[in-house]
């Protein structure tokens, strides 16, 4: 019997370590031209499977991410089910998709980077645009960009800057840039969110140096002066934390575009800060797999949702920049500042991009570096 | 006709250890071969070998968060022992129907996840929280004191997630106890306090033990109070393998990580075989 046992034990541990290895071959493929193959010859499969239009949609994204009533009418008009599926971060979502072999999810809606990085695995589809005659609602600002340049891949859905919003009440200087965050008479008082790309970013931005330098002295120079910053941060959070600015529990706080949306409804005292130093930048895009098994439905929906009326409803709700111009006119006053670009806007701003493995490293060191210093 | 009974019975085994190969054993393996590879420039891994991730825990940043594990590990573990001991010691000299009772009280609240109990001492501790109003009504502050986001308020919520643990192993094993032993103790002189010490305390010590255990090491790894209570400022290993796993994309590193974290943990658990001379985690198993 221990025999029997150790054998099964060795079978098992050689079936493991060669699960791992195909695992991390599959990993590590990024050669486009096969990706390329693969995308096209699915694509073909799908458009003649799917003669009688499908009546399922699988959508994977985050949550809260369209209004019910936008699902639900979109359900009656077409007759398709959709099935929402959510994530709860991009990487999530990558290593799923991988797995499933870019099969599974006929609509994702993502981060930029992370798009880029599925293009480049041969995850996505490439978008018969006949399929998308409102294609041309969405607003250029947002098309033509990094992860995407021709735009063959991605359908923009919001876009969100780094901004820092203050209460006037609870802060003693007037904020117009990143530079101001370390004011000594911030301690204890700011609140950030774990991105650490955005966080280092802006010691980067007050040193004046791009968000993606690759120079890794750069990098550890922006550790130094993140250093600096930690005595005046009181919180680190993702999640909610318009609710520490707006109960009070700190004065002043770097947050996403829909945080900054939610405390502006809240309290309308609160003050808005495009930093001076330039402007964070992030788009969210939807794709459709390279093996959607309803890419037809995925087509319909992206359709459907670039209807500039159906637009303005997905945005007023999502709370993110409206991506699609022709929605503009639909959005309701009470929030068209907080969706629409000030017109004020001067356009510097840079996206945050992937960047090489080695500067990365020395991004999460010199996170880490200063997360334990906030604890100090 | 002994043989094939055997048989049966290792057959019967058979559903466990399958099920400890796919989902322990499997995982495990996988997890110590990934912390030997490579990273690839922006996703998943190569699959050519590296000691760099093992090297990479050497830099003073990461050993300071194992070091920052290990202390709020044992501030929050010394915490529980010193309320948790008594309270078990106690709960089992009360009458069968006040034990009932008083296990009855500890169970409930496991009955709501842990993380909303979590958000229930954001309520008490945050600006103007219960906490605030209650020392501001009796006239002791003036103002509301910052308590959320500070390290005693994670220390307290570790202790208040882990005290159940220590007090059912205190209890387990103080309920076994012999009392008529310590009667004999004191019978031939000992005091109260020698008494506890020579006999009490060291009949006990298997529960007080497994109660460390089932503290300290679950106290490594919970790192989302650390998150919510401390506002993410105190670096946790565990912390530090979700960041670099979801956020820095480089698994091989997370992986040396857990792998380290692991060896520790067995290292507590030996440790604890030896001391106490139990070879399970008394009351538990």
């Amino acid at each position: 019997m221990r025999k029997v046992l150790a054998s099964i034990l060795a079978l098992a541990l050689l079936v493991a370590s060669l699960a791992a290895c195909g695992n991390g071959e599959t990993g590590s493929t990024t050669d486009p031209s096969g990706a390329a193959d693969n995308t096209s010859a699915s694509a073909d499969e799908t458009s003649t499977g799917d003669a009688e239009g499908s009546t399922e949609l699988v959508l994977y994204t985050w949550e809260s991410m369209f209004p019910q009533e936008v699902l639900d009418a979109f359900e009656a008009d077409t007759g398709i089910r959709v099935n929402y599926v959510n994530f709860d971060t991009d990487e999530t979502m990558l290593a799923k998709l991988e797995a499933a072999e870019g099969g599974d999810y006929d609509l994702v809606i993502a981060d930029d980077y992370i798009i880029e990085t599925a293009i480049a695995e041969g995850l996505v589809t490439e978008l018969d645009k006949t399929q998308l005659p409102s294609i041309g609602n969405v607003n250029p600002i947002y098309q033509g960009q990094f992860f995407d340049p021709e735009d063959k891949y991605t359908v923009p859905y919001g876009a969100g800057v780094q901004t820092i919003v203050y209460d006037p009440n609870a802060v003693d200087i007037e904020i117009t840039g990143y530079a101001d965050l370390w004011d000594p008479s911030l301690a204890s008082n700011i609140g950030i969110t774990s991105n650490f790309r955005v966080m280092n970013g802006m010691a980067l931005k007050v040193m004046g140096e791009s968000y993606n330098t690759e120079d890794v002295a750069v990098i550890e120079e922006a550790g130094k002066k993140m250093l600096e910053l930690a005595p005046n941060i009181r919180l680190i959070k993702d999640d909610n934390i318009q609710d520490d600015l707006i109960s009070g529990e700190i004065g002043a706080a770097v947050m996403y575009t829909s945080q900054v949306t939610m405390a502006m409804l809240a309290n309308p005292e609160l003050k808005v800060v495009y930093p001076t130093e330039g402007i964070g930048f992030g788009i969210m895009g939807m794709f459709i797999p390279s093996n959607a098994p309803h890419s037809d439905a995925a087509y319909k929906f992206i359709e459907y949702i670039l209807d500039p009326e159906t637009a303005a409803q997905c945005f007023e709700y999502l709370g993110y920049y409206c991506t699609n111009s022709a929605a503009e006119a639909y959005i309701n006053e009470e929030y068209k500042s907080f969706l629409t670009l000030p017109e004020d806007f001067t356009g510097d701003t840079e996206m945050i991009q992937n960047i090489s493995a080695e500067a990365e490293e020395a991004h999460t060191k010199i996170w880490t570096e200063f997360q334990a210093a906030t604890g100090n | 006709m002994k043989r094939a009974k055997f048989k049966k019975e290792a057959l019967m085994l058979l559903p466990l250890y399958l099920f400890t190969l796919v989902f322990i054993v499997g995982p495990l393996v996988y997890m110590v071969i990934l912390s030997f590879l490579q990273r690839a420039e922006t996703w998943g891994v190569t699959s050519e070998f590296t000691l760099k991730n093992y090297l990479d825990i050497l830099e003073p940043v990461y050993l300071q968060t194992f070091a920052e594990s290990f202390k709020l590990a044992i501030i929050s573990t010394v915490l529980i022992m010193l309320i948790g001991y008594p309270f078990g010691y106690f709960m089992a000299k009360l009458t069968a129907k006040w034990k009932k009772r008083t296990m009855m009280l500890l169970m409930i609240p496991f009955w709501t996840s842990s993380l909303i109990r979590l958000y229930g001492w954001i309520i008490i501790f945050r600006a103007n929280g219960v906490f605030d109003k209650m020392l501001m009504g009796l006239g002791i502050t003036d103002a509301p004191l910052k308590l959320l986001y500070t390290y005693p308020a994670v220390v307290v919520g570790m202790v208040y997630a882990l005290l159940p643990f220590m007090i059912f192993s205190v209890y387990s094993s103080a309920e076994k106890l012999d009392w008529s032993l310590i009667e004999a103790a004191r019978d031939l002189g000992a005091s109260r306090i020698r008494a506890f010490l020579t006999v009490t305390l060291k009949l006990t010590l298997p529960g007080l033990l497994s109660g460390v255990i089932l503290s300290f090491i679950p106290s490594m790894g919970l790192f989302f109070i650390a998150d919510i209570l401390g506002g993410n400022k105190v670096v946790l290993v565990g912390s530090l393998i979700q960041n670099q796993l979801m956020k820095a994309h480089n698994w091989p590193f997370a992986a040396a990580l857990a792998v380290i974290l692991t060896i520790l943990t067995s290292v507590m658990i030996a440790l604890y075989r030896k001391l106490s001379g139990v070879k399970d985690l008394e009351g538990i198993v």
